[in-house]
């Protein structure tokens, strides 16, 4: 068998073994996906309401309607908990097995992530297309440039989002306040990355201080390139943050996990 | 390739962080927070050859996991040098996790939601186990482990012992040449503890595996294991045969009585150490050189329906070696 084709299987049987576990959960299941669809709604109210009277910086009520249906989108691609679960490996000793396979454990990590993100981002698009038959403020031209740079902007966002979680979680290996960590983290990204308004509505202040982080490619930029808000140079500007960002995510990610599994106390006796 | 497992002045030191009680002593550690050294493993030297399984004997927290780990590659040592299979564990990467498996009975690998069987096709994909092999050795480990009932149930309706005959074939698919078993009958009843017992034994005769298992449970070490290792706070205290053992430390035998009419607790310990006495039974503990001669003048004296010597119970000799040292009753 090549080598090509045993990651295959691999990940296969991890995918498989995910989503057979979220059977067992689908009421919990359910219950994550209206979160999901909950927040960017309730903003969605609030921002429709104010744009009552007119366009605000800009976004009138149905460039709204459009940024957070693609945001809820874009969320569900690129949201990863993995510090939640490095933390719970870690501090409970179930990191041990993991550590004894012979395959290393942000692969299970990674293989979640997919089966978690196609089961509920392919639920989400079930009912923006459902909404979208009888709203056309949230329809989207079918462009297939467009589509193309926003699966890119995807994935780059869900890579950053990943390595940022699973290098919050390998924090556990020196505190035991890494999802507190991760906590505060989602908090400010509330803010900076475009959940509660698009970026322009910040004060100037705040954006400028959020477009030198990593807030902003996590998810206001790939929402702005399916929305087709972003465009031109912004374009360039955007991947470009989103490629530095993960380089610099990934290697906190190496460096974290080299001196952490050092330092691992391999929890249970 | 080897299967052997070499350990050289191995050490681990932990650094743990000390704290006062109360909301003071938090305040204080959050401060000025105070670290100790703490020992787990000291300079440990010992080799096991392919083929042959070892029983690892320690109190609690004497650092038996530790060097477990540490051989698994899971830590990293302070000290020394290990090499298992003939890699270092902790640079062998998947070609050496290939070769071992890690059970421990306290943690479990199996998908709690999902029947075993999802496990071990997920560890098939894994360890790359060809299909036909994967058929091949999991029929070979369902009879050896009467696991025919459990495969399709999901993993939390099964009792505890089935579980860990799970854990156990999941372990084994990739068919290792080194074992390592962390308490794999802990909390199990009798039944399950010979069941287990019964197929590592089977298992080793079949595959000639290496093993190093560690257990609180003395059946499943002299079941299993002519050699043992013995550690207590990081150090070997001794590496060597189960009998040899026995001779080091105990140096006394048991007189086991059962007595006719007349016969008192006040006559029989003029004797030796009465250890028990409950009419008509009881046992005398007397020197082992003197054994044979105590028990003749004890038929001479005393009325004695009958009398059998037997060596001090395993479970008592290892307990000596734990509280006072192997050495003890040489000095």
């Amino acid at each position: 068998m090549s080598r090509a084709a045993r990651w295959v299987r691999r990940y296969g049987a991890l995918i498989r073994n995910a989503w057979l576990v979220d059977l067992q959960y689908r009421a919990s299941i359910t219950l994550w996906l209206l979160w999901g669809v909950t927040e960017p709604a309730v903003a969605l109210g609030i921002w429709w309401t104010i744009a009552g009277d007119g366009p605000v910086a800009g976004y009138a009520r149905a460039d709204f309607a459009r940024y957070f249906f693609a945001l809820m989108l874009v969320n569900q691609l690129t949201i990863a908990w993995d510090s939640w679960y490095l933390d719970s490996w870690i501090r409970e000793g179930e990191l041990n097995f993991r550590l004894a396979r012979p395959l290393h454990p942000a692969h299970e990590a990674v293989a979640e992530n997919i089966a978690y993100k196609a089961r509920t981002a392919g639920m989400i698009l079930v009912v923006w297309l459902l909404v979208a038959l009888a709203w056309p403020a949230v329809r989207l031209p079918l462009q297939p440039g467009r589509w193309a740079l926003t699966a890119l902007a995807v994935l780059l966002a869900a890579a950053m989002r990943f390595f940022i979680s699973f290098t919050t979680g390998l924090l556990a290996f020196w505190t035991t306040r890494a999802t507190a960590i991760m906590d505060l983290h989602a908090g400010v990204s509330l803010f900076l990355s475009g959940r509660i308004a698009p970026l322009a509505l910040l004060p100037p202040a705040v954006a400028g201080a959020a477009a030198w982080l990593w807030f902003p490619y996590m998810l206001a930029f790939p929402v702005e390139v399916l929305t087709g808000a972003a465009h031109g140079a912004a374009l360039g500007h955007g991947f470009a943050g989103q490629v530095v960002w993960l380089g610099v995510w990934i290697a906190g990610y190496r460096l974290a996990w080299s001196r952490g599994i050092k330092r691992y106390g391999a929890v249970g006796g | 390739m080897a299967s052997g497992i070499t350990a050289e002045r191995l050490s681990k030191t932990f650094r743990v962080k000390v704290r006062d009680p109360g909301l003071g002593g938090a305040l204080r550690a959050l401060v000025r927070p105070r670290y100790r050294d703490v020992h787990a493993v000291r300079e440990v030297t010992f080799r096991i050859e392919p083929g042959e399984i070892v029983g690892f004997l320690g109190p609690n927290g004497a650092g038996k996991t530790t060097t477990l780990k540490m051989l698994t590659g899971l830590l990293h040592p302070t000290g020394g040098r290990v090499e298992v299979a003939g890699f270092v564990p902790w640079t062998g990467g998947p070609a050496f996790k290939r070769r071992i498996a890690l059970v421990l009975g306290n943690r479990q690998q199996l998908v709690w939601d999902l029947p075993p069987e999802e496990t071990f096709q997920l560890n098939r994909a894994i360890y790359d186990v060809p299909e036909a092999d994967y058929r091949e050795r999991l029929a070979e480990l369902v009879a050896l482990l009467q696991l025919s009932e459990v495969l399709e149930k999901p993993v939390r309706q099964l009792s505890l012992g089935e579980r860990m005959k799970c854990e156990l074939a999941a372990a084994l698919l990739h068919r290792p040449p080194i074992l390592f078993l962390d308490e794999p009958t802990l909390g199990l009843d009798v039944t399950a503890q010979e069941a287990i017992r019964g197929f590592l034994a089977a298992y080793r005769e079949r595959h000639g595996a290496t093993v190093l298992l560690t257990s609180h449970y003395m059946q499943d070490v002299t079941a299993l294991a002519s050699r043992v290792l013995i550690i207590n706070r990081g150090r070997l205290l001794y590496d060597g045969g189960l009998d040899a053992l026995v001779a080091r430390i105990a140096r006394t035998k048991r007189i086991e009585l059962v007595l006719g009419d007349g016969a008192t607790a006040e006559a029989l310990a003029a004797f030796g150490e009465l250890k028990s006495f409950r009419f008509p039974n009881a046992v005398l503990e007397v020197p082992r050189e003197e054994a044979a001669a105590t028990s003749a003048r004890l038929l001479a004296a005393l009325p004695v329906a009958d009398l059998s010597i037997e060596d001090l119970p395993i479970e008592d000799v290892i307990r000596r070696a734990f509280t006072h040292g192997v050495e003890e009753d040489d000095a």
